[in-house]
């Protein structure tokens, strides 16, 4: 309150020391408006010095103007609004440009309202969910005490994880490992705070797109292709044409140990478990202790697919024409498939069922297993060339061919569902997740399709040579061509983001996960693992 | 409307006692009065509204009427985009924060999602894009942090800044 008495008594400018603002017109002594009847009779407002002392450059006693204030004051009180504004409006027009500055300026943050503070907390936190930029929010709690508190508020955090597609759990990103960073030292009481589950996929996301840091490089001694590659919760596996089978630390990179034995090179693998089956030769390891636990005979050539179906099933693909079904924890055949007519180059398991994509002779053949009875349920014709790739999701069925087409089937009829034509060259790459299929070719092209529709909604001129290896969650898709490079896209633009790593002459595999990314190529002539890590960094 | 019985006209009394007619198809933006109405059934009896005031009222009135053809809103169509505000409304929300403040809470009462989303969107878009500082002034708002607090609460947000 002291600093509007200044403010109103204080000395003004140089132009007029003795005219008070307030007191510019004194108003006359009956102090008529108290009684409502005779307002609207008052007299034009006179000076009427005889009121108070007279103004000498000091300004009034102390005491008479208090008196005056609080007279003023309660007859306004007495008044009705009509009243109220009728003499607001006469005192302000008595004003020169100067006071009404200072009365815009004293009234115009009395209009203000902090909106958060003063509404009930439910329409508040309304107002916030209509903010998704998370910068704002972070600024906005910086504002105020109050506004911190309420922007500590799970809702919004929560809103904004389910605007940002930052799921807690989603059967297709699993969930994030455990941050590195912060965390670790009240693990005790680990309550989950989507703030913080939001600050670090935001973190994440970013550093996706323009940070993130190459944990560690790893430059082959022995030059060899990699064939085969399996990210994993604790490991990176990586078989090679050279008879070995490399294991590295998933959470820093770093070199485990080499599984040596094949006879030849390794040119399928998968891992679950502690269990590793790997073929050329099907061998099953124990991760652990290093120990090769079977050799499985059987194939008379080379097994250029592997697939586990579990711990104790798993499924060999050989250009022997055959499939064969083993129990690996006995190392025992269950069924041996025939039927192909050619190499079998891929295949895929879902539940009991096997889908295999071959070379052979009429080279558009797919088959369906039943791993229980070993049992043919349909052949899949329909390709004019040899098959490369191969997904199944269950229901679905997408192969790729060398006739530079692709094609969706049915599991349960066997019948051709579409023909999607678009690449130029074979189609050696394709994954797909729900309703999204992403294709990569010799053509160098990226191709993202919907299969409710059978049609290409993008395409992507993604490399000058051919696509070796891509790999798409439900945010971004990451290839690798026989150009050298790796880059990034956006899964639901097709836009390039950039490019991932140092470029070389090729790029053999690469792998993904929500923090982290796998690649391996060949650059200056030697084998080069690099592993980028996109989590949140201690600042 | 086309066919359906003559529009009787409905009654709302503000909070100071002034007495608003309108068309009961426009009080029926109004989920509170809508249901209230099919509880009620025909009546002349005025439906008091204690805590709106008469030039709130008015407004909200304002807005139904402008709005009356507007299919209701469906709970799943959740947009929560604030660059959808068209000119009309745009303008409606042209008034000062003691309004719209008030018409925040009017149209929660009532029941009018639409208004009450066009009105926080419309704070939600005075908040965005501003500096702590701008932000304060904007509502007149006081930093009671002490310069601790507010050293750690700038490290909290330095997560978003720059990315």
């Amino acid at each position: 309150m002291p600093k509007e008495k200044d403010n109103l008594l204080g000395p003004s400018n140089s132009q007029d020391k003795q005219t008070l603002p307030i007191m510019q017109r004194p108003t006359p002594p009956e102090i008529p408006w108290v009684t409502t009847t005779n307002f609207h009779s008052l007299p034009t407002p006179a000076p009427s010095p005889q009121l108070f002392p007279p103004v000498n450059a000091e300004g009034f006693p102390p005491s008479a103007q208090e008196e005056f204030s609080r007279t003023v004051r309660m007859g306004f009180q007495n008044m009705d609004n009509l009243q109220r504004q009728r003499l607001l409006a006469e005192l302000l027009n008595t004003c020169n440009t100067e006071q009404l500055v200072f009365v815009s300026n004293y009234i115009s943050p009395r209009l203000k309202r902090d909106f958060l503070k003063d509404l009930p907390i439910e329409l508040s936190l309304h107002i916030l969910s209509f903010i998704n930029d998370p910068k704002t929010l972070s600024r906005a709690s910086s504002v105020s005490k109050f506004w911190r508190s309420l922007l500590n508020d799970e809702f919004t955090w929560k809103n904004l994880c389910v605007r940002h597609h930052f799921r807690r759990r989603s059967s297709a990103a699993p969930e994030l490992p455990p941050s590195p960073t912060s965390e670790t030292s009240s693990s005790g009481n680990n309550k989950f705070s989507y703030k913080d589950h939001f600050r670090r996929r935001y973190i994440v996301e970013s550093n996706w797109k323009h940070g993130g840091r190459t944990l560690i490089t790893h430059i082959s001694p022995d030059i060899g292709v990699v064939t085969s590659l399996q990210m994993c919760q604790n490991y990176i596996i990586v078989g090679m044409d050279n008879k070995k089978i490399h294991i590295f630390d998933v959470s820093d990179g770093k070199y485990i140990k080499t599984l040596s034995g094949h006879e030849g090179g390794v040119w399928a693998l998968q891992y679950i478990d502690e269990v590793l089956v790997s073929g050329g030769e099907v061998r099953v390891w124990d991760i652990d202790t290093a120990e090769c636990k079977h050799i499985l005979h059987g194939h008379t050539s080379t097994v250029r697919s592997l697939k586990m179906k579990d711990k104790t099933i798993a499924v060999s693909g050989s250009r022997d024409a055959t499939l064969r079904v083993w129990n690996i924890k006995e190392g025992r055949l269950l069924h041996s498939l025939a039927g192909h007519q050619a190499s079998v180059r891929c295949m895929e398991i879902c539940g009991d069922i096997i889908v295999s994509g071959s070379y052979d002779c009429t080279a558009r053949v797919n088959m369906v297993w039943d791993i229980v009875t070993g049992e043919c349920l349909h052949v899949l014709q329909g390709h004019y060339s040899q098959i490369y790739s191969i997904a199944f999701d269950g229901e679905k069925i997408v192969t790729g061919s060398l006739d530079s087409t692709a094609r969706v089937w049915s599991r349960q009829t066997g019948f051709c569902l579409g023909v999607l034509q678009g690449h130029t060259s074979l189609v050696g790459q394709l994954q797909f997740y729900e309703s999204i299929l992403v294709t990569g070719g010799s053509d160098g092209a990226i191709r993202i399709w919907d299969l409710d529709t059978n049609r290409c909604v993008k395409h992507i001129a993604a490399h000058d040579n051919s696509v070796t290896c891509l790999q798409f969650d439900k945010k971004r898709i990451v290839s690798g061509g026989n150009d050298g490079h790796v880059k990034l896209w956006d899964l639901e633009t097709g836009d390039f983001i950039r490019e991932m790593t140092t470029a070389g002459n090729a790029v053999w595999r690469l792998a993904f996960q929500e923090t982290k990314a796998v690649v391996l190529l060949q650059r200056e002539g030697k084998t080069v693992m690099e592993v980028l890590d996109f989590d949140a960094q201690k600042s | 409307m086309t066919g359906a019985p003559e529009q009787r006209n409905v009654k709302l009394t503000s909070s100071e006692g002034t007495e608003f007619k309108v068309e009961r198809d426009v009080a029926e933006k109004s989920v509170l009065l809508k249901n209230m109405l099919e509880d009620v059934g025909e009546s002349d009896m005025a439906i008091p509204l204690p805590n709106v005031t008469g030039p709130i009222l008015q407004k909200v009135i304002e807005y139904c009427i402008h709005h009356r053809d507007d299919p209701m809103p469906t709970h799943d169509d959740d947009t929560k985009k604030t660059d959808d505000i068209d000119d009309w409304d745009a303008e409606f929300c042209k008034v000062d924060q003691g309004t719209l403040y008030e018409l925040i809470l009017a149209s929660n009462y009532l029941d009018i999602k639409p208004l009450l989303d066009l009105t926080c969107k419309t704070v939600a878009n005075m908040i965005k894009g501003k500096s702590p500082e701008e932000i304060r002034k904007t509502f007149n708002i006081a930093n009671d942090f002490t310069p601790e607090e507010e050293e750690q609460v700038k490290r909290e947000n330095e997560w978003c800044e720059g990315r």
